[in-house]
């Protein structure tokens, strides 16, 4: 639709996708959130309007279209989807830069209304404004980015800057985008927001969270870096071409900026996670450190493109194992209930201690939260590990030795909570007098976790075709050949 | 149908490259829904667990799908000519390692079959007896219905699972996949009824035990690799027959031809209860007693032998010879010394396990000597009696409430409805005494021979073996089953087998209502009362139809399979069956290799029919005179003067001649010692940097934590600050 | 560096160049990042930001203008259309929070920390 509107002002630009830079993502990445919004879809049931349904069904009320919210919330939900999906194609930066405002901007909306609680307008509010000044620091980096290279198609600003290098102006820019793009995945120093959003929204809004505007963000910024390329190299030849097959990194400034996100982001999500007695803080800071891990693929770039090899097709695959497992997680919390407030809304599992004696009570979720969370941990037969694996892998590649020490650290640290979260429903008894928590009345929520649980399983098992896709999909093109067929006359 | 399945299997995960060019013929795919259907059985199982059956059905479940693969195993057999077959799965691990002659090695383990006729012979009985297992237990464990039977269940398909993947690996790395899945499921199975402290000792015990065998396992594997660059089955043997390791060298030097099998033999040993890795299983009989018939009796602990006759192109190289010869004294030793053991003891369920130990070692003696026909065919005779005689013994712990002391128990033949299980007992007796023309008989007799021709001493330990094996079997049989009736009831109401069900009564056992008023008639018309040793509560229940069945089946079994020695033209039909795989040893029996020795000068081949049925005589003879002749008693025999005088020896045997207790001198408490002091090095030295690195993260969070502030605005400075520091430490660190 | 086209023009605007354009981007920008960490109605927290979409919406036209190019108008477009949806919501927040806690200010909403 963008293309069709946009084409007349500027004739012959026509969207072709062997031009796209990362032409393999496009499919994968649908293919991806199409599979995880399954999940989350599932998780979403009886999220608003539950009492009014209740009243409804009872035949103590009518159904009033004013006062139903419901259309409205699955309507939000498709429309953030979508514009995920439309991130993972973007080839200019004014698509780029819509598809994240569509994928954003319907989230505000399901945070505000997830609960009928205080904490869940205060989630809003702070996510919201935050929002709003991280999108605003975006749209400068990308503005920026145009004026330096006089165009704002993708593939144009990588020729452009293979040809002539960066200037100070597109430098800007590219700073002020990923740094804006950072907080879409959380990132140091733009996290400030998580925890206080996760907490609030209910836990089904909070999954989603941690998916969708994660995921698109790490796009977004794939496909930045991608444009900047990996291979960029200030010092070859002057006047005839700037990257080549001589560089390995990206422009030091770029990788610095990112090396230091990723340490700080992993380090302050998991320190503080390690204080944290409420379960979806935890989570919400586990969140940050995941994003921390994934900016080391970043760094890493494409390597080798193997499985292994490839820093791209790390971050495409964890992304997919992240969604999964988190699921899982949170689903946990969204199908147990400690009981009703006076407003209709459940009384979540709060801390950790709520999880006690899950085993007895509910077997099923105490598994499925064992599961997600050794996965998350990164234990070797899940999912988790074969996400960690090429992260650590690639970056040893691309030499990136201290940063992969930084991320060996935090894995270690994260193990501190996840354990607690694994073995507490499993190992420790309820309090006496402690109801246990009762199965909220929305099986599906149940079923999402048990089949995050599966994933989790059977996608470290069946994992080898996933594996060659994601080694598809991080193919980065064009090469340094086909700039140098297209650069020389 | 089950071609129909298999093409549903071949075009879901991949379809296999049909008749690549690596010259292996593929096929057999049919074999990959062997390993489907029991991990189907587990999944199945798990569900009922999750959802809480409260009915047999996990058990229909297993007895089902063990039933189908068993099917599945007979008509590849049927099909399958000579030759190997692999029946690819899918791609599990495939990655790059190093550099060798200019290019990467590359490590390659898919989840593929090898199936060849030795791998069907041990499918034949790892799915046949598992079905017939099953079944047996759909009754023995019925008094757990619920989460424990589910739970039984489903380790009992994992294991059927994990059996069939080590013994259709294709590569080493499935094959120790299988190996360690079977120590698990073990280790699960024995340690079931997890509330009695003996059976989690036990549990323990196995699992270290196994452990060390393992670790032998694991390093063979890596040496392998090193030495021949692959693990997979194909290209190894074909590198082995033409004499050339992974570089294109002549095999030679030390560490592929006595390091790989002394690796591997240790491997064997641990798993099969071997040499000094033996005292794990007879506390194994702790688990379930349908678990040691299927796992510690028949299937699991042959894995050691299927190791060796699967790797036996390793043995049979130039310099390998001795270890073979290591293995047949080991076998002998171990065999003579378990049935001394066996020979003293008095829970009849423990002398079968003595006995299990005895018999390996009479299929390592048989490896040893280089009759792997010989040890096959005995593995394979062992599956079915040594089943038979511990689910007879199964038969009657679950109706005398646990009872297996043979001083307790006299006469059961002459009890209604023990009928079955006597004969069953007599049937597996007599295989096991190897009682002339029975299968026992034939497949020890191969295993006598050919040590007497290869290697004296160790047939004339064996040869004692067989005499003493003959005494401890007709012991138990005559002292439980025939002579005056008599019985006194056990501890427990089911058995060992009864943890969680402490509450019920005998009388109120739910869904043994017909069998209980059925004993009390029974107890009614004897008029045993002053025998219970429940004040006249106890009336034990005579098994029911399907344990009846199995033990039926098997005893039958016992019989059909003697025909099959006389099949083929390689020894008989299992022989056959070893001459076209990999275990068959080309020169066996050769002169140039080993001297052709005789039995008191005569050819052992022709005379050790005689000599063995002789011994195996005179075994039960005696064992009538001390134990049946004239006992009035269940208590008290003639061959207790005997054991008076014998004073010392007897109370060693009977005290396992302390091999624990030495175990524990030697091992345990050193050990222990220096687990306090490196406790104590723990407590105070390491624990106090772990406090230190494990306190910092908590402190720098604790110092980080008030940027956390709840407050919008404290958090968009902090944004707008980061971004400024940020950009000012990249500015810093590019100019 | 750039001269507007000359007709229509008081003579002095001739003068104005890509770096003058840019400057009151800049400027405005950084206002709108200033009244939004100090000020705390949300509603005018809300126009700062709205004031850091136009700098970026300046900067796009005059981009434009300077590499003879529409798509920084284009650009331009698009982003008002967001920033109305952004305006849209943000009242309808603005709305919902004040029916709670009868105030505009944003130090209210403070439950959640740590």
């Amino acid at each position: 639709m963008l293309s069709i509107t946009t084409t007349p002002a500027w004739g012959e630009f026509t969207f072709d996708a062997g031009q796209a830079l990362l032409p393999g993502m496009v499919g994968y990445a649908k293919v991806m959130i199409a599979a995880v919004g399954l999940l989350l879809l599932m998780l979403m049931a009886g999220t608003v309007d539950r009492t009014d349904e209740e009243r409804i069904a009872a035949g103590r009320a009518s159904f009033d279209p004013l006062r139903s919210n419901r259309a409205e919330f699955y309507a939000f939900f498709l429309f953030s989807l979508t514009g995920l999906m439309l991130v993972a194609g973007a080839d200019t930066l004014l698509w780029m830069f819509l598809a994240l405002e569509l994928t954003s901007l319907p989230t505000y909306i399901m945070v505000a209304i997830s609960t009928q609680r205080n904490r869940s307008r205060e989630a809003a509010v702070k996510y919201f404004f935050l929002g709003a000044l991280g999108a605003a620091v975006f749209l400068y980096g990308f503005t920026l980015i145009y004026g330096g290279c006089g165009t704002a198609r993708l593939n144009e600003i990588h020729d452009h800057i293979a040809l002539h290098g960066i200037n100070t102006l597109t430098m800007a820019g590219i700073m002020l985008s990923l740094l804006g793009l950072g907080f879409k995945i959380a990132a140091v120093p733009m996290h400030f927001y998580t925890p206080d959003v996760y907490e609030g929204a209910a836990p089904q809004v909070s999954a989603f969270l941690a998916f969708v505007p994660k995921t698109a963000g790490f796009m977004a910024i794939l496909l930045l870096a991608a444009t900047i390329g990996w291979t960029y190299d200030p010092g070859a030849v002057k006047g005839v071409i700037r990257a080549s097959e001589h560089g390995t990194q990206l422009p030091e400034a770029v990788r610095v900026l990112l090396w230091v996100m990723a340490a700080m982001t992993m380090t302050v999500g998991n320190i503080l996670a390690v204080l944290q007695s409420s379960v979806k803080r935890i989570l919400a800071y586990s969140s940050i450190a995941h994003s921390g891990y994934m900016l080391v693929g970043v760094i890493a770039g494409p390597g080798d493109g193997s499985f292994t090899g490839s820093g791209v097709g790390a971050v495409l695959f964890y992304l997919m194992a992240y969604g999964v497992m988190n699921v899982g997680a949170f689903a946990v919390l969204a199908a147990l209930e400690r009981g009703r407030r006076d407003d209709g809304d459940a009384i979540e599992i709060e801390t950790v201690d709520d999880l006690r004696g899950l085993w007895s009570s509910h077997p099923r979720m105490a598994l499925v939260m064992l599961v997600c969370n050794l996965s998350l941990l990164g234990m070797p037969p899940l999912l988790g590990f074969f996400g960690k694996l090429p992260l650590f892998t690639s970056a040893i590649g691309a030499g990136e030795v201290p940063l992969v020490i930084v991320l060996g650290v935090n894995s270690a640290i994260a193990a501190y909570y996840y354990l607690r979260l694994a073995f507490v429903p499993m190992l420790e008894n309820a309090d006496r007098g402690a109801g246990a928590p009762r199965a909220a009345p929305f099986r599906s929520r149940e079923i999402a976790g048990l089949l995050s649980a599966a994933g989790v399983i059977a996608l470290a098992v069946f994992g080898a075709s996933i594996m060659k896709r994601v080694e598809a999909a991080a193919k980065v093109s064009p090469t340094i050949a086909e700039i140098q067929a297209t650069a020389t006359p | 149908m089950q071609t129909v399945l298999a093409g549903i299997l071949a075009a879901t995960i991949g379809s296999p490259p049909e008749g690549g060019g690596d010259g292996v013929a593929h096929g057999a795919t049919a074999m990959l829904l062997v390993p489907a259907l029991t991990l189907l059985g587990v999944v199945l199982t798990g569900l009922c667990a999750a959802f809480r059956v409260k009915n047999k059905l996990p058990a229909w479940i297993s007895v089902g799908l063990l039933a189908a693969s068993f099917v599945i195993v007979l008509k590849t057999y049927l099909e399958q000519s000579t030759g190997v077959r692999i029946a690819h799965g899918f791609e599990w691990i495939t990655f790059s390692l190093g550099q060798h002659n200019g290019g990467p090695i590359p490590f390659v383990a898919n989840f593929s079959l090898y199936v060849d006729s030795l791998t069907l012979l041990w499918m034949l009985f790892v799915t046949g007896l598992g079905a017939l297992i099953a079944l047996y237990a759909s009754e023995y464990m019925s008094h757990d219905v619920g989460a424990g039977y589910c739970r039984f269940f489903a380790a009992f398909n994992l294991f059927v699972f994990s059996m069939s993947c080590l013994v259709m690996a294709d590569n080493l790395l499935l094959l120790f996949l299988g190996w360690e899945g079977v120590g698990l499921c073990s280790y699960l199975l024995i340690g079931y009824f997890y509330k009695k402290p003996a059976a989690v000792a036990a549990a323990k015990k196995a699992f270290i035990m196994n452990r060390i065998g393992d670790l032998g396992l694991v390093l063979g594997m890596m040496g392998t690799f090193v030495a021949f660059g692959t693990i997979q089955m194909v290209p190894l043997f074909d590198m082995i027959s033409r004499g050339v390791d992974g570089a294109g060298q002549p095999i030679g030097g030390t560490w592929v031809e006595w390091v790989l099998p002394m690796l591997f033999t240790v491997g064997a040993f641990g798993k099969s209860a071997q040499l000094f890795f033996y005292v794990w299983l007879p506390d194994a009989m702790e688990g379930p007693t349908p678990v040691s018939a299927l796992i510690h009796a028949a299937t699991m602990v042959t894995a050691g032998v299927f190791l060796i006759a699967r790797m036996m192109p390793l043995y049979t190289l130039d310099e390998s010879h001795f270890i073979l010869s290591a293995v047949a004294w080991s076998g002998a030793i171990t065999a003579f010394w378990a049935a001394t053991i066996g020979m003293a003891h008095f829970d009849i369920k423990r002398i079968m396990g003595y006995s299990t130990v005895s018999q390996l070692g009479f299929m390592f003696a048989g490896l040893g000597v280089m009759t792997s026909t010989g040890a096959a065919f005995h593995v394979f005779t062992h599956a079915f009696f040594k089943a038979t005689l511990f689910l007879a013994c199964g038969a009657v712990m679950h109706g005398f409430a646990g009872q297996l002391d043979l001083r307790k128990l006299s006469g059961l033949r002459k009890m209604p409805g023990w009928r079955i299980v006597a004969l069953a007992m007599l049937v597996g007796a007599l295989n096991l005494a190897g009682f002339p023309l029975l299968a026992g008989y034939w497949s020890k007799d191969i295993i006598l021979a050919e040590a007497f021709v290869m290697n004296g001493p160790v047939g004339w330990i064996l040869l004692l073996t067989a005499g003493l094996t003959a005494y401890y079997t007709f012991r138990a049989y005559f002292r439980v089953f025939e002579g005056p009736v008599e019985y006194h009831a056990g501890d427990d109401h089911h058995g060992a087998d009864d943890h969680a069900h402490d509450r019920h009564g005998h009388d109120g056992h739910d869904g043994h209502d017909a069998h209980d008023a059925h004993a009390k008639a029974e107890h009614g018309h004897e008029g045993h009362g002053g025998h219970g040793g429940h004040g006249g509560e106890f009336h034990p229940h005579a098994p029911g139809w399907a344990i009846n069945l199995v033990l039926t089946v098997l005893s039958v079994g016992c019989f059909a399979i003697i025909p099959l020695t006389f099949m083929g033209d390689h020894g008989g039909w299992v022989g056959t069956m070893v001459h076209h795989s990999t275990a068959h040893i080309e020169h066996a029996g050769d002169p140039a290799l080993a001297p052709h020795g005789t039995f008191l000068g005569m050819d052992p081949h022709k005379v050790m029919y005689y000599v063995s049925g002789i011994v195996g005589f005179v075994g039960i003879a005696v064992a009538w005179w001390l134990h049946l002749a004239g006992r009035t008693s269940a208590a008290t025999s003639r061959a207790d003067a005997l054991a008076a005088k014998l004073g010392p020896i007897v109370r060693g045997a009977r005290g396992r001649w302390y091999v624990d207790e030495i175990y524990d001198f030697l091992i345990c408490r050193p050990l222990w010692v220096l687990a306090h002091v490196f406790h104590q090095v723990d407590q105070w030295i390491v624990d106090g940097l772990v406090n230190l690195t494990g306190g910092l993260p908590r402190f720098v969070g604790a110092t980080v934590r008030p940027s956390q502030s709840g407050e919008l605005h404290g958090y968009a400075v902090g944004m707008a600050g980061g971004v400024a520091v940020l950009l000012i430490v990249v500015l810093l660190a590019v100019t | 560096m750039m001269t507007l086209a000359q007709s229509g023009f008081p003579e002095v605007m001739s003068q104005v160049t890509l770096a003058h354009y840019l400057f009151v981007s800049g400027a405005m920008f950084t206002i709108g990042l200033v009244g939004f960490l100090t000020r705390r109605n949300l509603i005018i927290m809300f126009l700062c930001t709205e004031l850091m979409f136009q700098a970026a919406g300046i900067a796009l036209v005059a981009f434009g203008r300077f590499h003879l190019d529409f798509t920084g108008q284009t650009f331009v477009i698009f982003v008002l259309t967001v920033a109305a949806a952004e305006a849209a919501m943000a009242l309808a927040l603005v709305v919902l929070l004040f029916r709670r806690r009868e105030s505009l200010d944003a130090e209210a909403w403070r439950e959640m920390r740590g």
